[in-house]
């Protein structure tokens, strides 16, 4: 799992940056067009101009310590450009990770376990749910696998800085990997001891908010983020493809055809095959932890889809238990498995045109995911109302409305995005985080809200009546809506002055 | 020789089947959607 370069040879610069060299390549053949200036804006990538670093977060802490980070970086360099640097990064950080496990004299196999890791089904659905704390993640994951390998607090504090940057899913993710790897270790009991330790001190951030919160999680969530089948081989087929995300509208153009679930399917079970030559060739204490991490992160995918009630009762006994609901996100050791097992093959100048195999086999994922990733900039109404509020120094919270956590903007080309107000204020921001799932199956599924606020401001707004007094006793000061000529809410808000009307937004202080 | 044979077969089978794909959804354009209240998502 440690690659040594065999002694007396001497590489040229070229071929070893060449890991990262087509990590960005990769990067920018994906992102194509969200490289253009502007924001990319899709579901949970939501990035905004000039975000504030001081920020009432209160409620579940969703995107601690990877906002803050964001706000930080977006002080001296432009946030658009802060977003771009991130998302090139994870494909960088992704091929390089997945190169650095490969022994160093291989460069055709080193190359496609980087090319397999950084443009695989796993990858593409995340970033098109725009799930990109996640990815950091994931990409920082072979160099925590590495780390986890070796020994050393410091090694392992940095390859686990990614994680501590995406937040609470990505640590989860990492840990998984970690772990059975840390307890193949030689040193075992030191490994563990090490690797949780600084993985419970990088995840203070949001542990200590998370456990003050005073959040529920809805066993209805498994219904919602259970893997389900994304192509004609059934959940468990779509998930050794790498696929299986709970959101049909997370998938790659064309993915779902028999062909290119057959071909993905092919390649994955050709590179189990040679993962599993491999570990019978090498012995490599880590690489049997990596294939331990893929086999349950597997597992934990298919919890939710085939025993969905055992999760629920899990999580209706202690909510610590609610991220095991979306299980795709699991499946992250078994794409480092993939990538590894695949490059087991590649020898030579023909391996190396192996490289191009990842590409072929899930075309779709260029450009942008053929046009789902975009760039879009705020309107300046957007800019206006963020200026008046984080200028005004009194106290009060602020609601956004209308009462839904997802927006369509025609600015946004018609991309579904979480509510950008969520983001982009100073003060406690509230809004409805009750997710709203159509199933095709049953219907549609609401999945309480968590922020406790936010249950007590949505009772007060469903209320008949003024709802102006009721919400300013409850410590709020501005409502923000949008989209407001289609508002009910503003039916209750008749008697409370305008202090900003935009084209599609207008701000009420109480 | 047989596998370069192999490797050009399997390099044609994939670059086809990519081409077909492309083609396939590159056809369709997305229509914007005209409602302020959305789902997270489709299952």
């Amino acid at each position: 799992m440690i690659p040594e370069i065999s002694v007396g040879k001497q590489r040229s610069l070229l071929v070893r940056l060449s890991p990262a060299l087509l990590g960005v390549l990769l990067g920018m053949l994906a992102l194509g067009p969200a490289l253009a200036p502007g924001f990319t804006l899709r579901y949970d990538m939501v990035f905004v101009p000039d975000p504030p670093i001081f920020r009432d977060l209160g409620g579940f802490p969703r995107s601690v310590p990877s906002d803050l980070v964001v706000a930080v970086l977006s002080y001296p360099i432009p946030a658009m450009l802060v977003q771009k640097l991130i998302l090139l990064g994870i494909f960088l950080l992704a091929a390089t990770g997945a190169a650095a496990l490969v022994p160093r004299d291989r460069t055709a196999a080193r190359l496609v376990a980087a090319a397999f890791y950084a443009w695989n089904l796993y990858l593409a659905q995340r970033l098109l749910l725009g799930q990109w704390a996640l990815l950091l993640g994931y990409a920082g994951l072979p160099w925590a696998v590495r780390a986890a390998a070796q020994s050393g607090v410091r090694r392992f504090a940095i390859a686990l800085i990614p994680a501590a940057v995406g937040g609470f899913q990505a640590m989860l993710v990492t840990l998984l990997a970690v772990l059975p790897v840390t307890a193949r270790h030689p040193e075992r009991w030191r490994a563990i001891a090490t690797a949780s330790t600084v993985a419970a001190v990088f995840s203070l951030p949001w542990l200590i908010p998370a456990l003050r919160s005073g959040a529920a999680t809805d066993p209805a969530g498994v219904d919602a983020f259970a893997a389900r089948a994304d192509g004609p081989f059934g959940t468990v087929g779509s998930l050794l493809s790498l696929g299986g995300i709970w959101n049909a509208e997370a998938g790659v153009p064309g993915q779902g055809s028999w062909a290119s679930a057959t071909i993905r399917l092919l390649v994955s079970a050709i590179a189990i095959w040679g993962f599993a030559r491999l570990l019978r060739r090498s012995r490599d204490p880590a690489l049997s932890g990596l294939a331990v991490a893929a086999a349950l992160g597997l597992g934990i995918a298919c919890l939710g889809a085939f025993l969905p009630d055992a999760l629920k009762t899990l999580i209706s006994w202690w909510p610590a238990f609610g991220p095991l609901r979306d299980g795709q996100v699991y499946l992250a050791p078994l794409a480092l498995v993939l990538a590894l097992g695949l490059a087991s093959f590649a020898r030579g100048r023909f391996g190396l045109a192996a490289v191009v195999v990842p590409v072929l086999v899930l075309p779709t994922l260029a450009i942008g995911a053929f046009g789902r990733l975009t760039a879009a900039d705020y309107p300046a109404e957007w800019r206006q109302v963020q200026r008046i509020v984080n200028a005004d120094p009194a106290p009060g919270a602020l609601v956004s409305l209308p009462w839904r956590a997802h927006r369509v903007f025609r600015w946004t080309g018609g991309q579904v995005i979480l509510d950008p107000a969520t983001k982009l204020f100073a003060r406690r921001v509230v809004w409805n985080d009750t997710l709203m799932i159509e199933s095709r199956e049953s219907g549609t599924i609401a999945v309480t809200a968590e922020d406790p606020l936010a249950r007590r401001v949505g009772a007060l707004l469903a209320e008949p009546g003024p709802a102006a007094p009721r919400l300013a006793a409850a410590g709020i000061r501005y409502i923000l809506v949008s989209h407001a000529n289609e508002n009910e809410f503003l039916l209750k808000l008749q008697d409370v002055t305008p202090i900003f009307r935009g084209e599609s937004l207008l701000l009420l202080r109480l | 020789m047989l596998k370069v044979f192999v490797a050009v077969a399997i390099g044609a089978v994939l670059a086809g089947l990519a081409s077909a794909a492309v083609i396939n959804v590159a056809s369709p354009s997305l229509e914007p959607p005209d409602k302020p209240l959305y789902n997270y998502g489709t299952r």
